[in-house]
């Protein structure tokens, strides 16, 4: 395992590595060290929670507190939104619980971890339930997700559920400050209050935020002006501009954009359509009213993107309503 | 009728002068089969229906002494059918070449594209397999006899299919002739022979009035002055204006012009219910070329609306509810109608953006991804994740910092670096 000083992202070294060191989470904390005491009666987990609340950390946390340092023989993390297709996650899940079945008599059970697991179509997690079953002596799975509404009931009810909430401001606040004491580098509580309402509850993004913008200073001291520096320098400004012309009604244009970034980044419609919806509530030219309006849009094509067969025309549709919603407010006003 | 004969067999050229229009096709095809070309390649005749394609072979093979085996889209044309027919009529010399006064036999496989449809599953490999078997016997016997290589027989292959686009393995080996539509000028002047020989009188303008109707297709011309004189009076122009042009199947540009051009969704509807394109290539044209139709951005919103709600329903469809397919059709043709403006021809955009935008950045796309997948296994998140939550901030905090050992932490190569730093910003 790597030395502290090693590691380079900061999200990573300062993970926490037992449950002790996770400080909120209380609750949570709570059950799972209970479940610990006797491994072998912990009951699969499911995890759901916004981006950077902390699931994938607890779960590492188990990880180690069951194995100790050779935690990663035992665990397989997995993605189910890079493995696409149940066959490779059955074939690689039996594998792993095949090769270390028995061979290890003082582990009671491997681990495999699933993360984004509501990104998994209905069919793969009824194919999930029954490996779940089948390998319920050999393995524990920890399934990771944003909505637990995504994952079919019969998994649910296979699971002991916990629910991340998001972090609040002070514990926050607390964290970054806590990073930033450990570098030396001294954070000032209006830049804090910046990176806080940046990354809006997710740790994950706060804790980079924090990262660049102590790379910006030469002073060691992260102030304000160094966090709108990352804050512009980390926004999607093709998204942004892709916006700007659809809003303008110059729709040609934005769709021109829009191939960009689904070319050249790979982004997937959903990835955009996300992206688009936080964007549009920071357009400064948008009343209340009409960032409301553009959002219940954007949420009709983020329906019929799932419904749909081509991402592209359903995001140029999407487009297409911006252009349509200017020209009409150019005309009103 | 007055004839047991149909006129269109009847008038069916007997000799390659008597066909009209396409002189460029015929001097090709007659050059082609009087020299030993045909031994490497077969000849695909390709062209709107009725143009004379199945008509000059018969005449060049009647005029050249060449015996016709016939196959055409009625027979099940199996990988196994062709090979049965084909396959000895290709690969040995046939006995009727010794026989004083003929050239030998000529295969013909007519309406080819047929071959793709669902039965005929495997007859361009058949077709292929002519061609490429000859190869391997090439290389065997080279040296013993020379003169066996190549077809034994010429192959000709007549197509239906304008675009060409599922006959391309078969452009290999085959020498392409094309046909184009035959000139009205051209075709009046063949029914005003007809009308003589038949003892019909017709006015000029009647005559121009079919030809014109027919769209270049010189077998559904033949057909209609048929009908039409069946009354036995003269014909006069009122009497063409009965004839309803006929449901061709369009191509591709025929199809866009004529959804986009359309005067009522309906009309529309029609178009798309003869075009022969798949819809799933054609609803992204249509997708494409949209702004350029509704140049206005509140119709262009309108029209988009309905595109997309035709593409849920294209999802719905999946592989098996088709019989959902009618409300696909539906909202299309509503959406390619939205405009109030009147059409204006424009140039098309094709093939697909989408298609443009993937390939030439499939490179990018793909280092993109791997460092991604670097990110994602240092940090345990997806690629995506990667991608959204982490590339932003390393690059920045590189671009910075050209000492920090995040790449090396990441164990990314110079490859995957280059483009980290280049990349433009999302």
């Amino acid at each position: 395992m790597e030395q502290p000083e090693n590691i380079s992202m900061w999200v990573e070294k300062y993970r926490p590595k037992t449950l002790d060191e996770v400080v909120d989470l209380k609750s949570v904390v709570e059950s799972l060290k209970a479940f610990l005491k006797t491994p072998k009666t912990m009951p699969h987990l499911l995890f759901a929670g916004m981006p950077g609340t902390g699931k994938t950390t607890i779960a590492l946390c188990i990880a180690r507190q069951l194995f100790g340092s050779s935690w990663r023989t035992f665990t397989l993390e997995l993605n189910a939104s890079d493995e696409r297709g149940i066959k490779i996650v059955r074939e690689r899940i039996k594998d792993f619980a095949r090769y270390t079945r028995g061979a290890f008599g003082n582990i009671p059970y491997v681990i495999i971890i699933l993360d984004e697991s509501d990104q998994m179509t209905r069919q793969a997690q009824t194919a999930l339930r029954r490996i779940m079953e089948t390998s319920s002596n050999t393995c524990r799975f920890m399934l990771i997700c944003n909505y637990s509404s995504k994952i079919i009931e019969p998994i649910q009810s296979r699971c002991a559920v916990f629910r991340f909430s998001m972090l609040d401001k002070e514990n926050m606040v607390e964290h970054l400050g806590y990073i930033s004491g450990k570098e030396n580098v001294s954070l000032l509580p209006d830049a804090a209050e910046a990176i806080v309402e940046y990354s809006e509850g997710d740790l994950r993004r706060a804790i980079n935020a924090l990262q660049t913008a102590s790379a910006y200073t030469k002073t060691k001291t992260v102030d304000k002006k160094a966090v709108l520096r990352v804050i512009g320098e980390a926004s999607p400004k093709k998204v942004q501009l892709m916006l700007n012309k659809a809003l303008g009604s110059d729709f040609v244009e934005a769709r021109r954009m829009m191939y960009e970034l689904m070319g050249q980044y790979g982004l997937s419609g959903s990835d955009i359509i996300r992206q688009v919806h936080r964007e549009i509530f920071k357009v400064s030219h948008l009343t209340t009213e009409e960032k409301a309006e553009l959002a219940n849009i954007i949420g009709e094509y983020d329906f019929r993107l799932v419904e749909g067969a081509n991402d592209d025309i359903q995001l140029s549709a999407l487009l297409a309503q911006f252009s349509k919603f200017g020209k009409l407010r150019e005309a009103g006003n | 009728m007055k004839d047991e004969l149909m006129w269109v067999e009847k008038y069916r050229p007997k000799r390659i002068a008597e066909i009209v229009g396409n002189e460029e096709a015929k001097v090709s095809f007659v050059e082609w089969l009087r020299s030993n070309r045909w031994r490497k390649k077969a000849a695909l005749l390709y062209g709107p229906p009725g143009v004379g394609k199945s008509a000059l072979v018969h005449a060049a093979a009647n005029e050249l002494n060449f015996k016709i085996i016939e196959m055409n889209a009625s027979d099940i044309r199996t990988e196994k059918a062709i090979g049965k027919i084909a396959g000895p009529a290709t690969t040995f010399v046939a006995l009727d070449k010794f026989s004083a006064n003929t050239e030998g036999s000529l295969l013909f496989l007519d309406e080819v594209d047929g071959i793709f449809g669902v039965q005929d599953r495997g007859g361009v490999g058949a077709i292929l397999k002519i061609f490429a078997q000859k190869k391997g016997r090439k290389e065997k016997k080279t040296k013993e006899r020379k003169e066996i290589q190549g077809s034994q027989i010429p192959v000709v292959l007549a197509a239906n299919d304008p675009d060409l686009r599922k006959l391309r393995p078969l452009r290999k080996v085959c020498h392409l002739i094309r046909f184009r539509k035959v000139r009205i000028p051209l075709i009046v002047v063949l029914l005003q022979k007809i009308c003589l020989m038949e003892h019909v009188t017709a006015g000029f303008e009647a005559l121009e009035a079919i030809a014109r109707n027919s769209g270049g297709d010189v077998r559904s011309a033949i057909n209609d002055l048929q009908t039409l004189s069946e009354g036995g009076e003269a014909l006069r122009v009122q009497d063409v204006a009965s004839l309803h042009p006929r449901n061709r199947s369009f191509d591709f540009a025929d199809t866009l012009k004529g959804v986009f051009s359309a005067k009522s969704s309906q009309e529309a509807m029609s178009v798309l219910n003869s075009t022969t394109i798949d819809f799933d290539s054609l609803v992204l044209s249509i997708h494409d070329n949209l702004p350029l139709r509704c140049k206005d951005p509140v119709e262009l919103g309108v029209a988009y609306d309905l595109l997309s709600k035709a593409d849920v329903f294209r999802g719905r469809i999946g592989l098996e509810n088709w019989r959902l397919l009618k409300y696909f059709f539906s909202l299309i043709s509503q959406a390619t109608t939205v405009s109030s403006q009147p059409f204006q021809p424009f140039d098309f955009i094709f093939p697909p953006m989408r298609i443009i935008a993937l390939f030439w950045t499939k490179g990018k796309r793909v280092t993109l991804e791997a460092l991604c997948a670097k990110i994602g296994a240092r940090c345990h998140v997806s690629r995506r994740s990667a991608k959204l939550d982490f590339v932003p901030f390393i690059k920045a905090i590189l671009k910075e910092d050209k000492s920090a050992p995040l790449g090396a932490w990441f164990q990314l190569d110079d490859k995957e670096m280059g483009h980290l730093m280049n990349m433009g910003r999302l």
